[in-house]
Order: structure tokens, then sequence, then C-alpha cells
């Protein structure tokens, strides 16, 4: 302790200043080489892995082309149509140059990810690109909702931890998150949506519409995501407010909300600037970590609801193991999750003064 | 002259499955205007939960079982702190009366700033940003830190410096009462001293009256005025620093002070035996298990605290001339 004079008035130092904003751009670079590799990775594990799945999709899709046809064509007639199309998917060349080729093309080449064995001719990426907004519409939004619910849900029973209401929410929530997404799904369209019939539960739009900016179509577009949207926010919106309702408890026996309460503070205060804000730190690193665990459960919700997503083209590629569009697909799933997760990750020092400093 | 805090029949315990356990009990104790008074004992015995139910801070599972804290405030008027509604009671907080916990080091909010976190009570209490402000400046070089603390986060400070803001936050609105907890545990003995005389300082500036909990009987020596010795929960002897350092009366107090190392090559006394929980007060007199000069009463009367001179209270049976005269 040196008190100094000169230094007295009430503004911080520039030097310091600079030095911080130093800091939280190296944080900033660091954080986005870690998500290239991770990228880089995940796109390297997908590529060889999927080439491993039992399986040729050559034949496949011989047998596709024969059944089309109605008609049995000779040994050799076959063998040179395989042969054809090996060359085509370019699966001839060793494995290692097949890589290199695959992420030329796919970086330098205008993200081409090779034809897609699915809907050949057309190109994985138009495939993918096309199903996209399917994924990422419901996805997204119901995460965040989730989030969003979750959050102020659980802030509110944590604080009223001791009331019985609270306590019957903690019970809903923990049955409503172990339950697993699918079954909440099934329930909803058995009951909500046939039983009941309230909402309707298959398909993006009803099927007598066109794809158009008219009233009729977008609100038939809305009501049919609700019940696919629903099912993911009961789940992950239950295990979100039992994730802040633990960390608001655990904020509420920290010395400094005894130290608030001992001010004088008013209750809302207290659980504003002192409780929420602090229990929000570790609640902002959930949703980075949940956004990657609960984006399968999202491809299931697809399935079920006959989305055109995705989570359905990926069930088709998968049945003729047509590895190009099972890269693509996990391709741009990665991407989205580690792009949600940089996201998250560039908003914490925002939150918390600390990882200003330690990052 | 009336005492600025009067704590009358004041219990609090922890609550079980069934029952309570009892962590204070009937404690009487009489705050004089101006003073400090220390309140000493050794872990567990009740200190803390003491200061924390003067506070009216107690959280579950800890309760209040009984008793009356009679505050005088500013205009003559008297107030049962533990009567009071608690809209009532957060507009007398800081002003009349405020708390530096234990745990001073984690009483900061961690992703608010200094300044922050200092004013929004002042504003809270009516002060507009400005006045909250100026006396947060105020309070600060009391304390000798720099104004320009106020634009840091909690974890920017040393230790030393967050007790510091701790204590310029408690008598930022110059608070008749202060009570602190442990104020000077977690520091090293230099900025220990330092501390104790801003804080006698701030005494003297303010006009304050400290209750300051400490096991940290050196503390205790430098800057009480009075001193209350607790035992397992109820108070065992309650005097002026000279009277309980120099010539103890109460066995424990004896052991306690007996404890001290005084010079080098002097062997010092320990007491034997442990503190008992309050899961297993012992009957009758709680120390009595322990006691060197335990009599025929003890283990199945419990001792009242009754004054044998002005101002030197002691629970013990023999100090007490009946049941002296009994056995």
């Amino acid at each position: 302790m040196t008190p100094n004079p000169s230094s007295r008035a009430a503004e911080p130092n520039a030097d310091q200043q600079r030095a911080a904003r130093r800091e939280v751009f190296q944080y900033a670079v660091r954080r986005f080489g870690v998500y290239l590799f991770t990228l880089w990775a995940a796109i390297t594990v997908a590529f060889f892995i999927f080439r491993l799945v039992p399986g040729d999709p050559m034949n496949i899709l011989l047998g596709n082309l024969t059944r089309a046809e109605g008609r049995q064509r000779d040994a050799a007639e076959q063998e040179v149509i395989i042969a054809r199309y090996r060359q085509i998917f370019g699966v001839d060349d060793p494995l290692p140059l097949q890589y290199l080729n695959y992420l030329r093309k796919a970086f330098l080449g205008g993200l081409d990810l090779g034809p897609s064995f699915v809907e050949y001719p057309a190109p994985t990426r138009d495939l993918v690109f096309r199903r996209m907004p399917w994924t990422i519409g419901i996805f997204t939004t119901s995460v965040l909702l989730a989030w969003f619910i979750g959050t102020g849900l659980g802030a509110l029973i944590g604080w009223l931890q001791r009331s019985q209401l609270s306590k019957l929410a903690v019970v809903i929530s923990t049955l409503l998150q172990i339950t697993p997404v699918y079954l909440v799904a099934l329930g909803l369209i058995i009951y909500v949506g046939y039983t009941w019939r309230i909402l309707p539960a298959g398909g993006p739009y009803a099927r007598h519409l066109q794809p158009e900016w008219t009233w009729e179509f977008i609100s038939s577009l809305l009501t049919h995501a609700i019940l696919p949207m629903l099912s993911n926010i009961i789940v992950i919106g239950a295990g979100f407010t039992l994730g802040m309702r633990a960390l608001m408890i655990s904020v509420l026996g920290e010395d400094y909300l005894t130290f608030a309460r001992a001010k004088g503070l008013s209750p809302f205060t207290v659980l504003k600037d002192y409780a929420f804000r602090n229990a929000l730190i570790p609640q902002v690193t959930a949703l980075a970590i949940i956004v990657g665990a609960t984006l399968n459960g999202t491809f299931i919700i697809e399935v079920l609801f006959q989305l055109p997503g995705l989570g359905t083209l990926f069930v088709q590629a998968m049945g003729l193991r047509d590895f190009n569009t099972m890269q693509a697909v996990v391709l741009f799933s990665i991407f989205a999750v580690l792009t949600l997760t940089l996201i998250v990750d560039l908003a914490l020092p925002l939150l918390d003064p600390r990882i200003r400093r330690l990052a | 002259m009336t005492a600025l805090l009067e704590i009358r029949g004041l219990s609090a315990g922890l609550q079980g499955r069934r029952s309570v356990t009892q962590v204070v009990s009937e404690v009487d104790l009489d705050v004089e205007a101006g003073e400090i008074l220390g309140v000493v004992g050794e872990s567990g015995c009740g200190k803390s939960t003491l200061a924390t139910a003067i506070m009216r801070l107690l959280t579950p599972p800890q309760v209040l079982q009984s008793g009356s804290i009679n505050l005088r405030l500013r205009d003559g008027k008297s107030v049962d702190l533990l009567a009071l509604s608690d809209t009532a009671l957060r507009q007398l907080r800081w002003r009349h009366f405020s708390y530096i916990p234990q745990g001073s080091m984690n009483s900061l909010n961690p992703v608010l700033r200094v300044g922050r976190q200092m004013m929004d009570t002042l504003i809270q209490h009516g002060l507009s940003s400005d006045e909250a402000l100026a006396r947060s400046l105020e309070a600060l070089e009391l304390v000798n830190l720099e104004p320009k603390l106020l634009e840091s986060y909690p974890h920017e400070l040393s230790g030393g410096m967050r007790q510091r803001v701790i204590i310029a936050a408690a008598v930022s609105l110059q608070p008749a009462l202060i009570v602190a907890d442990e104020l000077t545990t977690a520091l090293d003995v230099v900025t220990q001293r330092q501390i104790l005389q801003e804080l006698a300082g701030i005494r003297d500036e303010l006009g304050a009256t400290i209750i300051l909990i400490t096991h940290d009987m050196g503390v205790v020596a430098q800057i009480a005025d009075r001193v209350a010795v607790m035992y397992a929960g109820k108070i065992a002897e309650l005097g002026t620093v000279n009277d309980i350092f120099e010539a103890p009366r109460h066995p424990y107090s004896q052991g306690l002070i007996g404890s001290i190392p005084r010079e080098s090559g002097q062997r010092v006394e320990g007491l034997p035996g442990e503190a008992p929980s309050p899961w297993n007060y012992p009957a009758g007199c709680r120390f009595h298990p322990r006691c060197p000069k335990i009599f025929e009463p003890c283990s199945e009367q419990a001792p009242l605290l009754l004054a044998q001179e002005p101002d030197r209270w002691t629970s013990c049976h023999l100090y007490d001339a009946e049941v002296a005269a009994d056995a």
C-alpha cells in the first residue's frame, strides 16, 4: 500500500487499459485457433470413419438401379457400371490421396464436397444447404428458448429454494430431464397431434401449400414447428432449469450474498446484481456444452416429425452408405456447434471480469 | 446512561430434522455507546452465530429461538431488531448498524466493480449518486485506500485491500454500531496491526461502537475496552480488558489467558480436553468436565451470569455467594 497523491483521480491508467485490450484480443485469437483446429480434426475423423462402415455404396447404388429398371444385368455389365461409378466418386485413389483431394476441393473448390449418392448427380453441398435451414431453425431456436426459459425458471426456484412450489418444480424438472427426447416427441405426436388434434405433428408445413411469402404458408410453417421445438424445449429446458437452480443455490451460500443482505439492499437488487449475475457465468458455459450434446436429439426429432432437415438426410444417406453426404452433414453440424460455442466463449469475458484477466 | 445495544435472552440454534440444537443459549449482553467490545472464545463456541443473530442474518438451518435485541437509534428511540419487519430492518441496516463479515475476502461480488458495490448500498439508502461517490471516497480515505480503487474488480485487490474495502463500506454511512466478525483472521500480522489501528481510528473519529468477534486474544488485548469470554454458547465472563487479562475469574478465562505465551522460556499452560459441540453440551455448568476447580453443584446446576462488581460479570458457582454458601 503506497498512497500515491498524483494518481488520485479515479481514472484507470491508459497503459493498463491497453494491456487489458491486448489480453482480450489474444484470448479471441487463441480461441479462434482452437476453433479451426477442432474443425479440421472433426473433418478428418468424419472422413475416415464413414469409409470404415461396412457395405459398399456402389453395390447399393447398383441395386437401386436394377430395381428401377426392373431387369437384371449380367456380371460384366455390372462391373463396368460399378467401375464407372467408382471413377465418378473418386474412390479408386489410395485413401490418403482421396483425403487430400477432399480437403482441397472442400476448402479451395468452393465447398465442393463431392456428388451425393442419395440424389446423384446433385452435389452434396446443395443437398446440405437445402436442408440446413430446417435444422438450424428448429435447433437454434429451441435451444435458445430452452436456455432462456430454463435460466429464468431455475433462477427463480433456486431463489425460492425453500418454498413448496419450488420443490415441486425440482421434481418435475428432474423427471423431464431424464426422459429421452424421442419419448417426449412421441408423446406429443400421439396426444397433441393425433388424439386431441390440437397441433399438426408431421411434415414441415401443410401438404397442399407451396413455399411462398404468404401468411397462410408462414403460419402453417410456424404451427408445424411448435411440436418439434416443444419436444426439445421441454427436455433441454428442464436440464437448464436444474442447472441454474443448483448454481443459484450455491451462489446464495456465498459470503458476498450475506454481505449484500447485510448492506440492506433490496431483495430484487440482491437477486439481480449479486446472485443472478454470478450464477449466469457457468450457466452460459453450460449453453456451449449442451449445444453439442443436443444436436443429435434434434436429428431424431426431425425424423419423427418428418422434417426435411439434416437429420433425415443423414438417415437416408446412412441407408445408402453415402459417405459423401454423411460427411457433409457431420461437417456442417460440427461447424454449427463449434460456431455457437465460439460465440459463447467470446461472450464470456463480457460477463466475467476475471476471465478478461486470466485469458 | 442506557446501553446502545441490549441483548436479552438470545438463543439461536441449528434446525435439525426434528429438533433444534441450541448453539447460543440465553445470552444477555449490554454494549455501551462508543466502546469496543471483544467477544472471544474457541472455534464453535457460538461467537459467529451470536454476531449473525445480532445482524439478523441467520440463514437456515440456523434459527433464532428467542430473545430480543434492542438498539438505541439516533433519535433516542429503541427498536427490537428481532421484532422488526424485513422492510423496516432494511432501512436501519448500514445507517444504524453495519457488519464486517467473517470471510471478508469473499464478501465482495466478483463481477461488480468495487465502486458500484459501495455506492449501490448508499443509493439504496437514499443518497444521490454524487453523494454516494463522495461518501465512498471519504470512506476509502479512512482506511488509507486510493480513490482509483473504485474502478477495480475485487480480484484485482490483495487480501488486505479487500478487507479495507469491506471496512470502508461498513463505515460509509457512519453507523452507530459495527459488528466485525473475525476481522483480521486471514491477514498477516503487519496488515492485522494496520487494520486494527484504522478500526480504532474509525471508532475515535466517528464515535462508532464496535463488537469485535475473534478467537485471537492478542487482537482483543490491543484494541478492546471490554471483553466477553464465550464458552459453549454462553458468556462465561464479562469485564474490562484489564480485569480479564490481569485477573481472570472464570476458570475458563483463566485457562484461556494462561495459554497466551508471554515471555520466552515460560511454559504455556493449555486447557485440558476440548470444547463441547452444540450436540453434546454438558448439563449443569457447560465447562465443568474441563474445569480444574469443579465442586458439587457444577455438574447439576447451570451457573448464572452475575455481577460481582460494577462491570464485572462471571458465570461461575465459585463467585455465586448463595451457591458457595450451600456447598
